[in-house]
């Protein structure tokens, strides 16, 4: 009995040596959480593009520190229900060390509360809701969700001063979708609209997945409007782009990031020109170090370089260099990312310097590009 | 401002009453509710659209082959599907019917993919695009019209099949008493085959329209559109075909206007409401008679 219990405690003994394996035999995950299915498919698409060309990079020139990088995917639809749900399947896995992601603002505020309450550090390199970094910090006030992305009161600020200034408009109608990007954004832009003496002639809303748009850009068009800035995404867009111009509204049609897509122009057809939006990155406005990674994205996948997969790419990048600095401890690793904080100790990608503010927000200007002959051109003029 | 969104709140409302008159008819001949319909119209425009990508067919021939392929694929799904729970209780054939919706919608998410694709452009004629009408406020398509000529076009040649056919005369005797009907030598599976055909004919014309209207298609496109076909159903009467052909334009009214007048983001809620409150003072429905439940 006595020799039994014994046994009983050394075999006990190997298991917890077991189950404690030392940080040597650990693996290196990024997480990369992103709608790989479903309507907005191809912002997933673009995020991967990113994330897999940064970690090949890295893969070869040896890993980190003699590690190899994996990437895990985690399909979430863009859909908040979806993002609740993966996110504690990736804190659950002890091998990942950061997530890039999520796309869509309010997936990511879905996913927002486990990452903070069971410390997971987090790069958003698309989700510009204003409201995510009043909500990123635990209960010691450490912030665990960054971003380096501008925020939608930055683009609408930025749109109402660029619509009015250099491309002269005066009489906006205003279209987004219902939910929280579209409401920020807008939001933002009205209220700048008021300061810089735009007219708004109408404000109407829209919910995600609607083909039909008739009855409001008619109640809209009564407004005799100039540019009709469209508060939403890229499918929904080109709908609105093409039912506007049925309607005989032969209007300049501006909105944000999340036009930024070439299903905008396929579904959009002629409508779609005359359009203007703002991107994060334009390749054409790209500094020195990225014209490398351009030329060898366009080789790889066969399409212009787009501003998520160049967000995502520095995403990736920034939590190669911290695992490379402070080990795979998510709490260094936050802790490293809280500290590229002014422009001294920048992290230098291929979208430029980026440094996060207290709250985990990056300064970061914004670009204009245009729908012209069927095809995305950069704007001729831009406003820095 | 009305005129215009009494045109916008018509051309969505003519869409709604074709793929009603599917519900409808079925219903009437089989008493199930076919929730897999409004993946008949979804796989309407998907193959109208292979037709002309992958076969290079012109627009035309690529409406009346899909037309065709969705007939058999309706005749099909009566065949592998409700025909075996013909004796079953209704919920089972119900049930079904829901479940050969999430499975047609997932087999087109597999063999199209997810994205939304536009209606090749260069296969319409390029008439539709131009401006038939703008009279002051009003501005009205070519597209438009073509809408709404096919669709009534169809609906009084059902019209016509139902009443003044001898299937469709088999038709009606169906849906008043189908034993009564099988005594007179009606071949009773002919008949429903024949039904759902014909509502899956309509289902993929609404299905082309749409898809070449709105510049759009995807494999889930089916959903909101059955949904609201179903209202639409309802709200005329279910079973009565006249009854969808109204409902479904008091439908795209309603909403119409209510995106118009009430306000944009409860232009569904405000066609329900409609609906809600015409089953609350008329249980059957606009049309409807109302009939003592056999069961």
């Amino acid at each position: 009995m006595r020799a039994k219990s014994w046994t009983k405690a050394v075999l006990a003994a190997c298991l917890l040596a077991l189950v404690c394996s030392p940080a040597w035999a650990q693996k290196i995950k990024i997480a990369v959480a992103a709608p790989l299915t479903g309507p907005a498919a191809s912002y997933g698409e673009n995020i991967k593009s990113g994330v897999e060309t940064k970690v090949e990079e890295i893969n070869a020139a040896g890993g980190i520190n003699g590690v190899p990088v994996e990437v895990a995917y985690f399909d979430e639809l863009c859909e908040p229900r979806e993002a609740a749900v993966v996110a504690p399947r990736i804190v659950g896995d002890k091998d990942i060390v950061g997530v890039v992601g999520h796309v869509c603002s309010s997936a990511h505020l879905a996913a927002l509360p486990t990452y903070v309450r069971m410390g997971m550090p987090v790069i958003s390199p698309t989700a510009t809701n204003v409201t995510i970094s009043q909500q990123n910090k635990d209960n010691q006030g450490r912030v665990w969700s960054f971003r380096n992305v501008y925020l939608d009161d930055y683009q609408g600020y930025f749109l109402a001063n660029y619509v009015k200034d250099v491309l002269g408009l005066e009489r906006i109608a205003v279209f987004y979708e219902n939910n929280d990007y579209g409401i920020g954004l807008k939001n933002a832009f009205v209220a700048e609209a008021k300061n810089v003496g735009l007219a708004i002639v109408g404000e109407e809303g829209y919910v995600k997945g609607a083909t039909d748009f008739a009855p409001q850009l008619t109640r809209l068009r009564g407004g005799n409007p100039d540019g009709l800035f469209i508060s939403g995404y890229y499918n929904e867009g080109a709908l609105i782009a093409a039912q506007a111009g049925n309607l005989g509204m032969n209007v300049v049609k501006f909105g944000a990031d999340g036009l930024d897509n070439v299903d905008y122009i396929n579904l959009g057809g002629d409508a779609a020109n005359n359009t203007y939006m703002t991107v994060p990155f334009l390749a054409e406005a790209a500094p020195e170090q990225a014209q490398d990674f351009i030329k060898k994205f366009e080789e790889k996948y066969q399409r212009d370089l787009d501003w998520m997969s160049a967000n995502a790419y520095d995403a990736a990048g920034k939590f190669a260099a911290a695992v490379a600095a402070v080990g795979t401890d998510r709490t260094a690793i936050r802790d490293y990312l809280a500290g590229i904080n002014s422009p001294e100790n920048a992290y230098i990608g291929i979208t430029g310097a980026t440094y996060f503010s207290e709250i985990g927000d990056p300064e970061k200007g914004a670009f204009v590009k245009m729908v012209k002959d069927g095809a995305f051109s950069a704007a001729p003029k831009q406003m820095q | 401002m009305l005129e215009q969104q009494l045109i916008n709140g018509l051309t969505l409302g003519l869409i709604y009453a074709l793929i009603a008159v599917g519900y409808t008819m079925v219903y009437g001949v089989i008493q199930l509710i076919n929730f897999a319909h409004g993946e008949i119209y979804m796989l309407g425009a998907f193959f109208c659209v292979t037709f002309i990508t992958a076969a290079g067919m012109p627009f035309y021939v690529a409406i009346l082959m899909a037309i065709i392929c969705c007939m058999l694929c309706g005749i099909l799904l009566d065949i592998i599907a409700y025909r075996p729970l013909r004796k079953a209780p209704r919920l089972a054939a119900l049930i079904t019917a829901i479940g050969m919706s999430i499975f047609l919608q997932n087999v087109a998410l597999i063999i199209w993919g997810s994205r939304s694709r536009p209606f090749p452009q260069g296969a319409l004629p390029p008439f539709f695009r131009e401006k038939a009408l703008v009279m002051g406020d009003i501005s009205l398509t070519w597209l438009q019209l073509f809408i709404f000529a096919v669709a009534i076009i169809m609906m009084l040649g059902l019209y016509l099949t139902i009443n003044k056919t001898r299937i469709g005369t088999a038709m009606r005797a169906l849906a008043q008493n189908k034993t009564a009907a099988s005594l007179m030598g009606i071949n009773v599976n002919y008949v429903i085959s024949f039904t759902f055909a014909l509502g899956s004919a309509m289902g993929a014309v609404a299905g082309i329209l749409v898809s070449v209207y709105y510049n759009t298609l995807y494999p889930t496109m089916g959903y909101t559109a059955g949904v609201k076909a179903f209202a639409a159903a309802v709200l005329g009467g279910i079973g009565s075909v006249p009854g969808a052909m109204v409902g479904g334009v008091v439908l795209g009214v309603a909403e119409a206007l209510g995106a118009g007048y009430v306000s944009s983001l409860y232009r569904d809620g405000v066609a329900y409401a409609v609906m809600i409150a015409v089953i609350i003072f008329r249980p059957s429905g606009i049309l409807g008679r109302s009939v003592v439940d056999k069961a």
